[in-house]
């Protein structure tokens, strides 16, 4: 994280947005997530966030986009996307690091699973190995 | 022939990652579906739910498909 930071500083910018998305467990009654696991349709995958990063260069004053995303297994609490943004102005660094989360969210063929104990969620289609 | 690759749930539901279909003249998604449906029966409950790829881009189901294409089959993604 601390060298997407320093990639992204420049004299030109003003702000340098971050937003780190961390994996987060909902507990329920006698069973619990062990880890998460997520995989990716590649090269489709990395061709998205390369459009979602020239998107933002295309509708907000960004001078600098880098995102990150995990695969394979993702333990609870630990960083899955790392998003940077950097900007003359704080606004457009804001708005574009929050417009990459969501476009992540819709259009990046990507997939997580809750592992528990007792088997697996695939998160999305709600459906797994989980009795 | 045309490639199918299977991710997340859907690929679950088939019991397969990959898969080769037998395609011999240029039809639409819409013509691939019964094929793969046929021979993998457990993706029918998630039709609704799916999207496509054909060669690494999102796809209609009118959308031509050609022998020797590369179809995904995307159930909801769930990055981030």
């Amino acid at each position: 994280m601390g060298a997407l930071v320093s990639a992204a500083q420049r004299p030109d910018c003003g702000a340098v947005s971050t937003f780190v998305g961390t994996t987060r467990v909902d507990e329920s009654s006698g069973a619990s997530v062990e880890y998460l696991e997520y995989e990716a349709y590649r090269p489709m995958a990395d061709r998205k966030l390369e459009e979602i990063g020239a998107e933002i260069l295309d509708r907000w004053d960004v001078r600098h986009v880098s995102i990150v995303h995990r695969l394979g297994r993702v333990d609870p609490g630990e960083a899955s996307v790392a998003i940077v943004v950097a900007s003359p102005r704080r606004g457009p660094a804001f708005e574009a690091s929050r417009y990459a989360i969501e476009r992540i969210k819709e259009i990046v063929p990507i997939w997580k699973r809750e592992v528990w104990s007792d088997g697996y969620v695939w998160v999305g289609s709600q459906v797994g190995t989980r009795t | 022939m045309v490639k199918v690759l299977l991710f997340g749930a859907a690929a679950d539901a088939a019991g397969t990652r990959q898969l080769e279909l037998r395609l011999d003249n240029a039809g639409t998604l819409h013509d691939l579906w019964p094929l793969l449906e046929s021979q993998h029966p457990g993706l029918s409950p998630m039709r609704d739910t799916l999207a496509f790829a054909v060669n690494g881009e999102y796809a209609r189901m009118d959308d031509r498909v050609s022998p020797g294409d590369e179809v995904a089959v995307l159930p909801p993604v769930s990055g981030g």
